[in-house]
């Protein structure tokens, strides 16, 4: 067990460095320049070239990478050109509200994707069957930013059920619930149709097992071989699509921010990358990237406390 | 004769097909009284496994049982609502499957599935389910049943999973216990201790078994009766020194060609008789062994009529059964 745990480590390591890596050279693969950016278009050659060499743009590319390289792994990512505040620091203040998106948004996925796949299984080829399953295909066949302005529409504009803004300055638990609901519905049913998806056909296949035809003959109750006996078998993976469709809800985020006009990392990194503030953009992507890898080595942990069979290995 | 504890009556199973419902299985009627063994033999896709699964209504849907009844001390098992059905299998009757490798649920311990199928049926708490799981394993002759309660199915060999299943389906003592080929997934050595564990627990417990199997020689050293069948039917059954003494149907006839007499050696499986039985969707009109039959005659009605069981204790399914006798 020690054994996996260090794996996963080493594993959640490696993907980081990677993942900082290709934003590092994508970033100075877009054409661009910072430094005019921060001085203007009427800068002097010669104030551009100081503060060129002030930022360390003069070097050549491997030079800056190993500068890059060698000041993260003590942690410092740099400062926004922009802000000249740390560039970790300001990412970290975006986090709480894409976080609280987030979760709430998957938290929603899984609650009705689950279920759902799991009903549409055991009732296969029903009417229950194919409702959802029709309803699965429309929630992954509609953009989220699609969704989320017929949802301001309805809900919000017609029905006044929900503010169409999804963030608020007023305090209090409430209004920021009532204000996250509708962006998080929205992020949460098209992942929620993934999930539904994916329980459904992994259920199927653990239904017809032989495993629960002798619990069916030895009278286990079949509420019992559902939620109990079939469900842990299918359960990495469901857990594997949840890991998957977080990343992927992550991307979704930002799209769903910017319709219900939610501050967050979304706005953050966007307004990074039109400034060419290569800073502020590496640390953003390492946030993201570390949440997604995180999430993943979590749920290989999960897997082998699920599954005996994974620990050996 | 004694009221038998299980009897099949006409039971017939069929799934949906093309062109109507096909009958995977056809009027089986046969019985098991407490204390005797049953045994059933057949080729592979005969109907042994459909005609058990459909009597406990385990066969997957769509599949039905469309006529007969299974009675279990005189209940119709097929009549009854699904509730009172779940709590007649694994209570009243067990059943033991083929294949013990892919029969236990990986991701569970064993003590845990053996302590669930106790408490579907007995309203008894975790640690005392634990311990009767434990109690369980030792009785099925599993060293060290303590430590081996927690442990998963991929810690035991094939013949360890399939005395935990067995386990499971002792595990109420039921009065019923239907084996379907316990063994045949497991080597040999392995094979014989598992049928020793069979025959001693039928004994002790004084249950009702059927048991199936490929291995005449286990026929003739465990059965009491058997029953033979082919594409869906039973074709003869009897005593099984009865049958085994002067087989009447021509099937059992060609089954039994290399084996003259009870002292057939374990291990001893049935013989393979030229061509292959008909696929249940294109069974021909009359008998269904007509193909392959030597004794088949259109004089006899062989390929325009279905013969029916005879109403005795050695019954047959030929029409050419009394000439057959004569000539031997
Ligand atoms: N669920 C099902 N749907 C359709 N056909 C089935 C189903 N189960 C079994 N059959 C068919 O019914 C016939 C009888 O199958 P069954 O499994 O009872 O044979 P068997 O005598 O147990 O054979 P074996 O010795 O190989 O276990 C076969 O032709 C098989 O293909
Ligand atoms: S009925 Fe005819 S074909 Fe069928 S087993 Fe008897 S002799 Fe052979
Ligand atoms: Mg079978």
């Amino acid at each position: 067990m020690l054994f996996y745990v260090a794996r996963c480590a080493a594993q959640l390591a490696v993907a980081l460095v990677g993942i900082v890596t290709v934003a590092f050279f994508l970033m100075r693969a877009i054409p661009g320049d910072p430094a005019i950016y921060m001085l203007g278009d009427y800068a002097t050659t010669e104030s551009l070239a100081a503060l060129r060499a002030r930022l360390g743009l003069d070097l050549p590319v491997w030079q800056q990478y190993g500068m890059f390289l060698a000041s993260a792994a003590r942690g410092d990512l740099g400062a926004s050109v922009v802000t000249g505040q740390s560039a970790l620091a300001e990412i970290w203040s975006a986090v709480p509200p894409s976080a609280e998106l987030a979760v709430a948004g998957m938290a929603i996925a899984i609650a009705f994707g689950v279920p759902l796949g799991i009903v549409a299984a055991v009732r296969q080829g029903t009417f229950v069957d194919v409702a959802v399953m029709a309803l699965a295909l429309g929630g992954i066949s509609f953009p989220v930013f699609w969704l989320g302005l017929v949802a301001i529409l309805v809900l919000s504009h017609d029905m006044g059920l929900f503010p169409a803004l999804g963030a608020t300055s007023e305090p209090g638990l409430w209004p920021a619930i009532h204000h996250l609901a509708l962006p998080a519905l929205v992020l949460g049913l098209s992942v929620a149709a993934y999930i539904a998806r994916l329980t459904r056909s992994a259920m199927l296949e653990v239904l017809g097992q032989d495993h629960i035809r002798v619990a069916r003959a030895m009278g286990v109750p079949e509420r019992r071989i559902v939620w109990h006996l079939a469900l842990r078998n299918a359960a990495i993976p469901i857990l594997a699509v949840i890991g998957v469709t977080f990343a992927w809800s992550l991307g979704n985020a930002i799209l769903v921010e910017a319709v219900f006009s939610r501050p967050g990392l979304g706005s953050t990194i966007l307004k990074a990358i039109l400034a060419r503030d290569y800073q502020l953009v590496q640390a953003g992507v390492l946030v993201l990237a570390a949440a997604v890898v995180l999430l993943n080595t979590l749920l290989d942990l999960v897997y082998g406390a699920i599954d005996p069979r994974l620990r050996k290995a | 004769m004694t009221a038998a504890t299980f009897e099949l009556r006409g039971l017939t199973a069929a799934v949906p097909g093309e062109t109507g419902a096909v009958r995977l299985v056809e009027e089986v009627s046969l019985s098991v009284s407490a204390g005797e063994t049953l045994a059933v033999v057949g080729e592979s896709g005969s109907g042994k496994t459909v005609t058990f699964t459909s009597a406990l209504g385990l066969l997957p849907k769509p599949g039905r049982v469309i006529e007969g009844q299974a009675l279990y001390n005189g209940t119709d098992l097929l009549s009854l609502a699904p509730e009172s059905l779940r709590r007649v299998r694994g209570a009243q009757i067990g059943m033991v499957f083929q294949d013990p490798l892919t029969g236990l649920n990986p991701v569970f311990r064993v003590g845990d599935q053996i302590a669930e199928v106790l408490r579907a049926h007995l309203s008894i708490g975790r640690r005392e389910a634990r311990e009767r799981a434990v109690q369980l394993l030792a009785r099925v002759q599993i060293p060290d049943p303590a430590r081996r309660v927690h442990d998963y199915p991929h810690q035991f060999s094939g013949g360890m999973r399939q005395r935990v299943l067995i386990a499971m389906a002792i595990a109420l003592g039921p009065r019923v216990l239907i084996a379907d080929e316990p063994t045949t997934a497991l080597d040999v050595t392995v094979q014989a201790q598992i049928l020793d564990l069979l025959s001693e627990l039928r004994e002790e417990e004084g249950m009702a078994m059927v048991l199936i199997t490929h291995d005449l020689g286990v026929v003739a050293r465990q059965a009491d009766r058997i029953a033979v069948m082919y594409s869906g039917r039973v074709v003869e059954t009897g005593r099984v020194d009865e049958v085994f003494r002067a087989p009447r149907h021509p099937y059992t006839i060609s089954l039994f060609r290399s084996i003259p007499d009870l002292d057939a050696p374990a291990g001893t499986m049935l013989a393979p008789i030229a061509g292959a039985p008909p696929d249940p969707q294109r069974r021909p009109s009359g008998c269904a062994f007509a193909p392959r039959c030597f004794a088949a005659r259109e004089a006899d009605g062989c390929m325009s009529r279905r013969p029916l069981l005879t109403d005795e204790g050695h019954a047959v399914a030929c029409h050419r059964q009394g000439m057959l006798e004569q000539a031997a």
